[in-house]
């Protein structure tokens, strides 16, 4: 999943006080600003749906080894709680989303959270569902494949999206943007767990 | 006597001179002449000092406020208050004397020589008079009389007769009737007389000082001198009724008064005629009168009169150490006016040159010292005793109260607590008359002001502009050598007044609490340039180590520390100081195992924000 070429740190990743909480307002919504457009664009980068914190803290994204700075655990859970919250309530404009125990290993069972407690680990919305898909619906439309049935596993992985930027996408990802279209009544998913397949109208 | 300019300080108070010392302040006075109000002098507050009184004016004080020798009055009287009228105290001036005059022009004080008040113009200008003292008064012939002890004939006094320089061994003509030569001393009196009298007039008559002396001075009487119907003018010695443009009697040949326009002017308008600019430099006519609005008459009175009685004034003039060798080395100076000619002590006057010479001040100052510390170690033990009963007393107070109740309830460790601070408090507000905190409070405050403003000590440009309100309490109370010491609710009170009282410095609360005193103009955007172009230039000079970050975009961090170092502020200020500036989105801080280090903000700003969305 993750490419070779490193990530490209914006500048403030080098700058010390960056790491640490403001007391100021208008300085702390700046950095949590800043603190969430890096997670994004790490994340993109290394095309990651789902942050666990316990491993990131350790990671190049909360860890400036060259400055010996690193954001702990508990000040990553305040930058991504601030990203869950929508710009309304003086958040990140749900940017991330807290995935519960319960919710992980009934969605998709990969168990990345279980045993981390609460708050262990989450998505990172770099495109929320609902731009998932609306990235989805222009795919289908520019390759003509209204009123044809797709298996969601031909979506992720299929040769026709290869291009695509949900190409490899997260199936739990897949399946909460195909609900979406679902919602709008732009496609329709039937079949039974793990061989989801999906029409687009 | 004269309204004397008075130099303020910068908290707006006297500026006293060496040896002068505050003895009683008062507010809510005002100020007559004899009995009108003068304008614009009607609330202030009058500080009465071992050498002066002053008054000092609430609104405007750099413009009206005055000052009298106390060396100059006579007597002072005080007035009971009655119904609406406040107590007064009197203040009657001496009468004129040369002797007095050649001394006064001597001493430092910024009032212009007295005699000059001969000259009638001096009352309508401001500036000092070029005339000498000597020459002024024999340039006029004095117009006075005096009376045959024998037969009562009303001689006049020889117009080379000068009170200031005349003495016992010139030759006094005769009576012009019995041919008995007078005695000196009634001719002294009668030519001083005439002067003083001369001065109260030229007072009055202000707007025609011309006429006054183109017709030569009307005498003590004159003044009083009826004006008949028709200009005419009645003598004041013999009541005959003269025509206005005579200047002496024809009968009796007394001098008749000129000045009919003078009275009149006086008639039409009878408030002081010099009440329109300020009265600095002005003299005093007969007498005035300080109105206590306010109370605090009597201890005024009081302290007035023991002033009066101490002289202590004349220390200034005085010789430090009476020597034997001061006499013969300069013996042909007449001594009294050489030694007021030459009023300051330390002036060297001592003929002794070289080694001589300064092995005797040596002498002299190692003299002097011995006096000044055993007077100062015999207070101290008089102190001592007095603190052994303070301390006792409280003792005692402790024990009954602990035998009470046992254990040391809240309300009586607040009442012992509450005596201490009374029994501190008795000689701060010793100057002042009891119950008026507020007063006390306010002279603390300018007491407090003119200290951190001094340039001598420049206590608040050692620190940087700024210092916390602990610190200059401890400096202060040490300044003042244990004495009158100030406790800490009223020195936190007093500084509170700095901003009513529009003294240039100012009181300011951190956000965490911390009080500090600053000047006046300070403010948070001075110290936030100041900060500024500090980091600014912190970026351009690289450190001699090493950074992991990009030097040439972050800069370098700093430390309160280094804040303090930097702009001289005690390490508690610069911390308050840059968290104020963090407050305000200039820096921010970063908490490392170094400890807290502020940066400038390059968080929010929105130059760098672009850079990072760039990044993205």
């Amino acid at each position: 999943m993750t490419t070779t070429s490193p990530f490209p740190f914006p500048p403030t990743y080098n700058f010390p006080a960056f790491f640490t909480p403001q007391p100021n307002t208008t300085t702390r919504q700046a950095q949590l600003q800043k603190w969430s457009s890096l997670i994004q664009s790490w994340c993109r980068h290394h095309r990651q749906y789902r942050l666990s914190l316990i491993d990131a803290v350790e990671s190049p994204l909360f860890h400036n080894t060259a400055l010996r700075k690193r954001l702990d655990l508990r000040e990553a859970r305040a930058v991504v709680d601030w990203m869950t919250k929508s710009e309304e309530e003086g958040g990140g404009g749900r940017r991330a989303e807290w995935i519960s125990d319960g919710g992980a290993s009934s969605l998709g069972g990969l168990g990345n959270g279980a045993g981390q407690g609460p708050k262990a680990v989450a998505w990172i919305w770099w495109r929320r569902p609902e731009e998932w898909a609306d990235v989805l619906v222009e795919w289908v439309e520019g390759t003509g494949q209204r009123g044809s049935v797709l298996t969601v596993y031909e979506l992720i992985h299929g040769e026709g999206a290869m291009s695509q930027e949900f190409h490899g996408m997260d199936t739990d990802v897949m399946l909460r943007s195909l609900n979406v279209l679902v919602k709008r009544g732009r496609a329709q998913i039937f079949g039974g767990e793990g061989q989801e397949g999906v029409k687009f109208f | 006597m004269f309204f004397k300019s008075l130099d303020l300080t910068t908290a707006l108070r006297p500026l006293l001179l060496p040896d002068e010392i505050l003895l009683f302040v008062q507010d809510a006075v005002g100020l007559y002449d004899g009995k009108y109000k003068i304008q614009n002098y009607q609330n202030g507050h009058a500080y009465l000092t071992s050498h002066r009184v002053c008054y000092v004016a609430a609104e405007d004080p750099r413009k009206y406020s005055v000052a009298i020798d106390l060396k100059e009055i006579d007597r002072v009287d005080s007035q009971a208050g009655f119904l609406k009228s406040s107590p007064k105290i009197t203040i009657y001036p001496k009468p004129q004397k040369k002797k007095t005059d050649k001394s006064r022009s001597a001493t430092a004080s910024p009032a212009v020589a007295q005699q000059s008040a001969l000259h009638p113009t001096h009352s309508l200008s401001h500036l000092p008079q070029t005339n000498l003292p000597q020459s002024s008064p024999s340039l006029k012939p004095i117009n006075a009389t005096w009376i045959c002890p024998i037969c009562s004939f009303s001689n006049p006094v020889p117009s080379n007769f000068d009170p200031a320089t005349a003495t016992a061994a010139i030759n006094l003509p005769p009576c012009l009737a019995c041919g008995i030569k007078p005695p000196f001393t009634t001719v002294l009196k009668a030519a001083i007389s005439a002067v003083t009298s001369r001065e109260s007039q030229s007072l009055n008559s202000v707007p025609s000082p011309a006429v006054a002396q183109d017709t030569g001075q009307p005498n003590v009487n004159a003044s009083q001198s009826p004006v008949g119907p028709g200009g005419t003018v009645s003598c004041p010695r013999c009541t005959f009724v003269n025509h206005p443009y005579l200047a002496e009697c024809e009968i009796c040949g007394a001098p008749l008064s000129a000045g009919s326009s003078a009275n009149a002017n006086r008639v039409d308008s009878p408030a002081p005629l010099f009440e329109q600019s300020h009265i600095a430099n002005t003299e005093v006519s007969e007498s005035i009168k300080l109105s206590f609005r306010a109370g605090g008459d009597k201890t005024f009175h009081e302290r007035l009169k023991g002033a009066l009685v101490q002289r202590k004034w004349l220390l200034q003039n005085a010789p430090p150490v009476p020597s034997p060798s001061q006499g013969a080395s300069s013996p042909g100076l007449p001594s009294p006016a050489a030694s007021v000619e030459n009023p300051l002590p330390s002036a060297p006057r001592s003929s002794g040159v070289g080694i001589a010479g300064l092995e005797r001040r040596g002498l002299e100052a190692r003299r002097k010292n011995e006096l000044v510390i055993g007077n100062a170690f015999e207070d101290l033990e008089a102190l001592m005793a007095s603190a052994k009963q303070i301390v006792a007393l409280a003792e005692t107070l402790a024990r009954e109260s602990g035998m009470t109740t046992n254990e040391s309830s809240p309300e009586t460790s607040a009442v012992l607590s509450e005596s201490a601070a009374a029994l501190g408090m008795v000689t701060t507000k010793d100057m002042l008359s009891s119950g008026s905190e507020s007063l006390y409070l306010s002279e603390l405050a300018r007491d407090l002001a003119e200290y951190l403003t001094d340039d001598r000590k420049g206590i608040l440009q050692r620190e940087g502009g700024i210092m916390s309100l602990i610190d200059l309490w401890a400096v202060f109370n040490r300044s003042r050598n244990g004495v009158e010491l100030a406790s800490p609710s009223d020195f936190q009170k007093a500084a509170e007044l700095w901003e009513k009282l529009k003294l240039p410095v100012r009181l300011r609360r951190f956000k965490s609490g911390l009080l500090v005193v600053q000047r006046y103009d300070w403010s948070d955007e001075k110290t936030i340039e100041k900060l500024q172009a500090w980091m600014e230039e912190l970026r351009r000079v690289p450190p001699s180590d090493p950074v992991p970050w990009d030097l040439s975009l972050f800069g370098r961090a700093v430390t309160a520390q280094e804040a303090a170092h930097r702009f001289k502020w005690s390490v508690g200020v610069a911390a308050e100081e840059l968290e104020m500036a963090e407050d305000r989105g200039v820096l921010c801080r970063e908490e490392g195992i170094e400890g807290l280090r502020f940066w400038r903000n390059y968080i929010s700003s929105p130059e760098y924000n672009d850079i990072s969305r760039l990044a993205i």
